[in-house]
């Protein structure tokens, strides 16, 4: 076995019809899971009866198992789930009508949301509460000191947490191979496996998740400059 | 796929998993040893700012951070062989088993190495100069001083590393390895109740994520007694470190 | 005794120390007194080496360092001639009262265990803090924290103790019974060097005061020289700034 250096860029190239997808799948999750994350975080903050049982239960599960379960569980569960209530309600909707992509968007936005809530937690309440208190001295409500004074001021904080988890949602997109959506990793599978060079087609693959990772991480850290801009005091 | 859901299944294959929890505890347990080593050994020309080498320890860092475990995987499953042959040993006929435990070590080890770096920056530049001051040598400064409080600041962040290359190892499987999740794949196939056995498997993740949790919160707790009101104090701790952006190792999402 | 001779220390561009002279004889209370930014605390954190001087000499008994290339082994002698007691305290987190005070004779002067904890033990005691023994530095106050500091100082018995503002992390209420006991110290004959903004607490203790400003030293004298008859203009100006005490007015 030798390495084949020209293979590994015929690879690279052939990695990106696969890129679409991988990018899809982690933003679809990450702006799902940030919607998800927010309700979840708030219903914890404002401890409503209820619901933030609920969310606690949600968060803790979901972080405490493998991404890969919640893929699984909703790749076989949702279209059980789904026939039953159609067979039951005489709905012409099926599962059969979900595209295999559908699953991984609603599983990984699940999993994503757990983490989410906990990074806008944070976020919210590294949030001096005496900002809220000036909110509504002034006269604002809630929701508008919340939308207005605290979520800018979260979202500088939280930056950091939002970079890394959008980096795992990226990482986790790996996964859906298993269900045979062809994102990178099986992409490289299949360029590998045709060639028989798996070695040069996983660097290639490596390589390329690596440019992406380093991208987020130089994105986020320049916006976070940008946003934490009040920090730095003086005159800009 | 259109079997009814049988809740009896899950509780049929809660025993049949937990019969392979001792090859995932194996795995995690000696890749995190493995990873605990490495870790040392990559922090430490970072710590003392030794030229070249703190170069070739943040790349290593940076790899290991920036890739997918899955790829990593498969790069060293692959990769490791044709490498090893160039140097003229044969390793074709090692199990599988040592390849993956490899490659979580390899990944643990990256993430160890940033836990060491930001727990020892964290200790309070106030207590070298104290030490100092009252005539400790180097050696002394870090082994009376700094290395008992970083041991306390790191154990959070090593609770989360453990548990996530616990998730992490439910990938195992991707290479044949005979793991809980491995066997569930089997059970799936052989008895058509993927739901129900990827729910028991679920279950036994959360149960022992769980455990591990309390037991590093306990820990914690113990190593902070110094710290009044420990409870509180590591709820306060927790949620700093979820703030900083060190809190960048702690795994979060990344875990499979 | 201690001599500084032309210390002299940059950060960056900014000249913070430029050539000091100082001496201090033995069992002499020096109060180093200055606006902020004047350097008097970098000059502090140089006789022990924390700041690491460009040039200049330091002395302390026999021992003579040029601090421009200091072996290790004299850094450490320095340091082990010293002791500091810092603004934030800087107790160790992970001991308790009796074990920050221990640890330096235990660990850097090689005492037995017990013979340290009997000392440890006299000293806190002397600075009141006999009943604290065992509580870890967040169960105390910040003036309970700060006698401990001094106590961990006074344990090594050094030739000379190095005070960094002592008093001016402390609530007002607090200052007090840590001025007291650095005043019952200060009449043993312990040699100190005290950079503070407390006025009276300097006029009350000191044998010599040393007025800094823009990293030289200005006027040094009896506190009766420097206090009533100061002789440089930024000197009066710094004293009238001052004095006028608004501290417990409020």
């Amino acid at each position: 076995m030798t390495l084949d250096p020209s293979f590994m860029w015929t690879a690279f190239l052939s990695l990106f019809k696969a890129l679409p997808t991988t990018l899809m799948i982690t933003f679809v999750s990450v702006i799902c899971g940030l919607f998800i994350g927010t309700v979840v975080a708030l219903c914890r903050i404002y401890r409503i009866p209820g619901l933030s049982q609920l969310s606690t239960a949600y968060v803790t599960f979901i972080r405490g198992t493998p991404m890969l379960m919640h893929l699984l569980i909703i790749y076989f569960g949702l279209p059980i789930l789904i026939d039953s209530l159609a067979a039951k309600w005489e709905w012409s909707f099926t599962s059969a009508s979900i595209p295999l992509i559908g699953f991984v968007f609603i599983a990984f936005s699940i999993t994503a949301g757990a983490y989410m809530s906990e990074v806008v937690r944070a976020g919210i309440v590294a949030v001096d509460r005496g900002q809220i208190e000036a909110a509504h001295s002034i006269g604002m409500t809630t929701p508008q000191a919340l939308r207005r004074i605290v979520l800018p001021q979260a979202l500088a904080v939280s930056l950091p947490n939002l970079s890394n988890s959008v980096i795992g949602m990226l990482h986790g997109s790996t996964l859906a191979y298993t269900i045979s959506v062809v994102e990178i990793n099986a992409q490289a599978l299949v360029v590998a496996a045709n060639n028989w060079k798996y070695f040069e087609a996983y660097i290639a693959a490596a390589v390329l998740f690596w440019g992406l990772t380093l991208l987020i991480e130089r994105g986020s850290g320049w916006l976070e400059k940008r946003l934490n801009a009040y920090h730095r005091g003086g005159v800009m | 796929m259109s079997r009814r859901f049988d809740m009896t299944y899950v509780f049929d294959f809660i025993p049949k998993l937990l019969a392979y929890l001792n090859i995932t505890l194996l795995i995690v347990g000696s890749s995190i040893l493995l990873g605990l080593i490495i870790g040392m050994l990559v922090a430490l020309p970072r710590l003392y700012n030794v030229p070249v080498l703190k170069r070739v320890s943040q790349v290593y860092i940076s790899f290991f951070r920036g890739t997918p475990i899955l790829i990593q995987l498969f790069l060293i499953y692959y990769g490791l062989p044709t490498i090893l042959q160039w140097i003229n040993i044969d390793i074709s006929r090692v199990a599988v088993l040592y390849f993956v435990i490899l490659a979580y070590a390899l990944n643990s080890g990256a993430f160890v190495s940033e836990m060491i770096r930001a727990s020892v920056s964290a200790v309070d530049r106030g207590q070298i100069e104290a030490a100092q001051s009252i005539g400790m040598s180097g050696y002394q400064t870090f082994t009376r001083i700094i290395l008992p409080q970083a041991l306390a600041i790191s154990i959070p962040l090593f609770g989360n590393l453990v548990i996530g290359n616990l998730k992490d190892t439910s990938l195992a499987f991707t290479l044949g390895v005979m793991e809980m999740t491995g066997r569930s794949q089997t059970l799936g196939t052989a008895t058509q109740h993927f739901v129900e056995t990827y729910i028991a498997l679920s279950l036994i993740y959360f149960v022992i994520s769980m455990i591990l949790e309390q037991g590093f919160l306990w820990l914690e707790r113990r190593l902070h007694r110094h710290e009044a009101g420990a409870k509180q104090t590591s709820a306060v701790i927790r949620r700093k470190w979820l703030t900083r952006p060190v809190s960048a190792l702690s795994k979060g999402g990344r875990s499979g | 005794m201690i001599q500084l001779e032309q210390i002299s220390k940059s950060f960056g561009k900014q000249e913070v120390l430029q050539s000091i002279d100082l001496q201090v004889k033995k069992g002499e209370v020096v109060v180093i007194l200055g606006p902020s930014g004047s350097g008097k605390t970098t000059l502090l954190r140089c006789i022990n080496y924390l700041e690491k001087p460009d040039a200049g000499q330091i002395t302390i008994g026999d021992l003579k360092v040029d601090t421009k290339h200091p072996t290790k082994k004299e850094i450490h002698a320095l340091r082990q001639q010293t002791a500091m007691v810092f603004q934030q305290y800087n107790l160790f987190k992970h001991k308790t009262a009796l074990e920050n005070v221990m640890e330096g004779l235990t660990i850097v002067r090689k005492m037995p265990k017990d013979k340290a904890r009997t000392i440890s033990i006299q000293v806190l005691e002397k600075v009141g803090l006999g009943n604290k023994l065992d509580h870890y530095p967040v169960q105390l106050s910040g003036g309970q924290q700060q006698r401990v500091g001094i106590a961990r100082a006074l344990a090594l018995n050094p030739e000379v103790i190095l005070f960094d503002e002592p008093t001016s992390a402390l609530d007002p209420e607090l200052v007090g019974e840590v001025l007291s006991v650095i005043r019952k110290i200060a009449k043993e004959g312990i040699t100190m060097i005290v950079v503070t903004h407390e006025m009276d607490f300097a006029r009350d203790v000191a044998n010599h005061v040393v007025f800094m400003d823009g990293g030289l030293v200005v006027e040094e004298g009896t506190p009766e020289e420097i206090f009533q008859r100061p002789k440089e203009e930024r000197t009066r100006q710094f004293l009238s700034r001052i004095t006028p005490q608004a501290t417990y007015s409020i």
